[in-house]
């Protein structure tokens, strides 16, 4: 967002990450300030319309070219507040396919290789984006029921199941939720970190099952998505108490158990999230609570950090509200790795796993 | 099935009394009871046999879950059965499905459109027949085919020309599902009983010359697993921990004194003092879950947290009917049980303690007896199983193999 880059103190602004963007964009807590950012958008734009984007097409792709659709179709998607970001890349995908001239499977998967290959370098911090595309890829090339089909129905076939990506990310919230409702018991303290739609889900859940808990939201800084959270929470009734991201260790002992989303699973059963995510399970490791992870299995990736900065960089600005003194350097990190052996369960639509599993399930994927 | 009634409820009454306990004799009866009310199972004419069977055993199953929650032992046997009968009916229809396709092939060339449709569908079911069994993963989280769609494809295409040899061989289909489930059921109850061989096998391996082995309580595994080692001329000292309240270390030592075990009894609270001069802890369980976490006789986790302290091997050796595809969500609390306090105190001796006329009427002394400790999955060093050597976070992938997914509630579906 240009208007924010603008704000950003810092002398020479990083690349914005485009998947935190989006992430801003939907469920940041609407401030005085955005909104006359945004209303000053909207006289130069069409609504809907992103100043930063790199191509700023209009966005609904009635007839996406052959070749250069694909990113407009998945800003396209990545735009609606509910689907996810492997559901947008991956119905960019099917859009890749429907729009393809290919007469064989293997012309297909050449156009197909290049558009997620453009699609991944476009934004290289989303995890779930590529985690998305790879496995759109490996279901294209490995499937064994387009065998015995013919090219028109194997195509159509592929679109389909594209398509139908939608309700199988919804389904698989929802199957999250009901895995995860034997863990929330009466009485207990749920901290949670940043605003995850899983984690949402499954408190949604949890609290019209009548159970009775109480949830702690952090702020999480810089764009205050906690705040949203806990609002989202407030209007469904349950209990909430916002905390500021630094009193995370102080309110641990009141908290009986921790539930995070997750941006990527990592083949070592880490996760990669929310800035902050790494530290509350660190201080909830060293007192002996759970932490949850709630994640759908296509943000699995083939990652393998090994340490914190072994990641593509996602930037986002941080508003100090002073300006940042001159020559002073700013952390502009927007995620950090948690790694597993902090990790008690991830809640996944596979079932409950341990995170050792999440290497299991990539390795049978992918080799 | 009226004449399995009384068995069920016989064995019901046994396990709400308590009076059918060890996981390998719950685990044992239950097999044997579902495989009488499976051979009872009056097949009806309804379409769906298998479903029907797995209602039938979901129905006894609720029933002896319910019974006593705390044996897992029973819900596992369950859940093996009922992941039996989805066995048997996949591979039964798999190759019921092949016949009728190749008979369609055969004189299926005047049209051409259903020519290719039911040698499709097959390979599809064949596919899907494959995932059915396994548990939901990433490879399959895209290609989800639709079962019924394709069979009922398979039989519209079919069904004029084979529909009176079709029914026909229903019946002696039925019969062979069910036979075939009985059969398994019985491999099952060999399983369950031969369980310690193969894990005793293991057992020269893992026991080297002049090691010092340190057990609590009294677990038949263990027994067996030490005098297989024994047996293969290995020279080790067992020091058993007496396991109080119940004393079963102390019958385990007179036992291993018989073979010709070097044998030390202590008592529990000098585990810590002991393990030191310890090179591996090998012990039993009572169910091991999902997460690699351990439910095994109280004082576990004293003895685990010894172990992990000195940095000793801590070993669980357990047969896999006490494999339980559950997670403990809060095992303290509800995967324990509080026996009678006459294990620890004579009622005569304390009667006066108990005397509830004194101030508001509570009673001053309190005894709590639990029976089971929880041992975290980070304490364990390895399970031997009768599938081998595992370590904790493996665990999930037996259970996978064992059980089906949506079997994980034993619960009869609305119509029954």
């Amino acid at each position: 967002m240009e208007p924010d880059a603008a704000q950003n103190p810092s002398p020479v602004p990083p690349p914005i990450s485009a998947y935190y963007q989006t992430r801003a964009e939907h469920h940041a807590v609407v401030s005085s300030d955005w909104l006359a950012h945004a209303a000053a958008a909207a006289a130069a734009f069409p609504p809907g319309a992103d100043a930063a984007d790199a191509a700023a097409l209009p966005p609904p792709p009635s007839s996406p070219g052959a070749g250069g659709g694909v990113i407009e179709e998945f800003n396209f998607w990545r735009r609606k507040p509910e689907a996810a970001e492997a559901v947008a890349a991956i119905m960019a995908l099917a859009a890749v396919i429907r729009s393809s001239r290919a007469t064989t499977m293997m012309e297909l998967e050449i156009e197909l290789k290049k558009a997620s290959d453009k699609l991944k370098s476009w934004d290289a911090t989303s995890i779930s984006l590529s985690a998305a595309c790879d496995l759109f890829m490996r279901f294209v090339t490995r499937t064994s029921h387009l065998e015995h089909e013919k090219f028109d129905a194997a195509k159509s076939r592929l679109i389909e199941r594209g398509e139908k990506f939608g309700e199988i990310s919804l389904k698989a919230r929802k199957t999250i939720a009901m895995l995860s409702q034997d863990f929330i018991y009466d009485g207990c303290t749920i901290l949670v970190h940043g605003y995850s739609r899983v984690v949402l889900e499954v408190l949604k859940l949890a609290a019209s099952n009548r159970k009775l808990f109480r949830v702690l939201c952090t702020e999480g800084r810089p764009d205050r998505t906690g705040l949203r959270m806990s609002n989202e929470l407030a209007a469904l009734g349950i209990p909430v108490k916002v905390l500021i991201d630094s009193a995370v260790a102080y309110s641990m002992d009141e908290v009986d158990m921790v539930f995070v989303g997750a941006d990527g699973v990592v083949e070592s059963g880490g996760i990669i999230n929310m800035m902050g995510t790494y530290q509350i399970a660190l201080v909830a490791y060293s007192m002996n609570k759970p932490v949850y992870v709630a994640a759908e299995s296509y943000k699995f990736a083939r990652l393998y950090p090994l340490d914190q900065k072994d990641m593509t960089p996602a930037h986002r600005p941080i508003d100090f509200g002073v300006p940042v003194p001159t020559g002073v350097e700013v952390e502009t990190s927007a995620r950090d790795y948690t790694p597993p052996q902090y990790l008690t369960l991830l809640l996944t639509d596979l079932g409950v796993l341990t995170p050792s599993v999440v290497s299991d399930e990539l390795i049978q994927l992918y080799l | 099935m009226p004449d399995v009634q009384p068995l069920v409820s016989d064995f019901v009454l046994k396990l709400k009394r308590r009076k059918v306990e060890g996981s390998h004799a719950v685990a044992r009866q239950t097999a044997e009871l579902l495989r009488s009310v499976v051979s009872q199972h009056r097949m009806g004419s309804s379409a769906n046999q298998a479903a029907a069977l797995a209602d039938a055993v979901r129905a006894v199953g609720e029933q002896l879950i319910a019974a006593n929650p705390i044996e897992l032992a029973v819900g596992n046997i369950v859940r093996r059965v009922l992941h039996i009968i989805k066995e048997e009916d996949i591979s039964s229809t798999a190759v019921g499905i092949e016949g009728l396709s190749v008979t369609v092939d055969s004189d299926g060339e005047y049209d051409s459109e259903h020519d290719d449709r039911p040698a499709l569908s097959a390979a599809v079911l064949a596919a899907h027949a494959r995932n059915a069994l396994r548990a939901p993963s990433l490879q399959t989280l895209l290609e989800d085919i639709p079962v019924s769609p394709a069979i009922s494809r398979t039989a519209s295409s079919t069904g004029d020309s084979d529909g009176k040899s079709k029914s026909a061989g229903d019946k002696s289909s039925t019969r062979k599902l069910k036979h075939d489930v009985i059969a398994a059921i019985g491999d099952l109850i060999d399983e369950i009983d031969s369980c310690y061989e193969p894990i005793s096998e293991q057992a020269v391996e893992l026991i080297h010359q002049n090691e010092v082995i340190l057990t609590l309580g009294r677990s038949r595994t263990v027994k067996e697993f030490l005098y297989a080692a024994k047996e293969k001329k290995r020279s080790f000292r067992v020091f058993v921990a007496e396991g109080a309240p119940r004393y079963q270390g102390h019958v385990l030592a007179k036992e291993l004194v018989e073979k010709g075990v070097q044998t030390t009894v202590i008592t529990d609270s000098a585990v810590f003092a002991m393990i030191s001069r310890v090179n591996m802890v090998i012990v039993g369980a009572h169910a091991i879950m999902a997460n690699g976490g351990v439910i095994a006789p109280v004082g576990m986790n004293m003895v685990a947290l010894a172990a992990q302290r000195h940095a000793v091997p801590f070993v669980v050796v357990a047969g896999s009917h006490k494999l339980c595809p559950l997670y403990p969500h809060n095992p303290e609390v509800l995967l324990n049980e509080l026996k009678s306090p006459s294990d620890l105190l004579d009622f005569g001796e304390f009667s006066d303690c108990m005397n509830f006329s004194t101030q508001d009427g509570s009673p001053l002394l309190n005894v709590v007896n639990p029976t089971f400790d929880y041992v975290p999955p980070k304490l364990v060093s390895l399970f031997i199983t009768d599938t081998g050597g595992h370590s904790p976070s493996y665990m999930y992938r037996l259970i996978a193999e064992y059980y089906s997914a949506d079997d994980l509630v034993v619960r009869r579906k609305a119509t029954s």
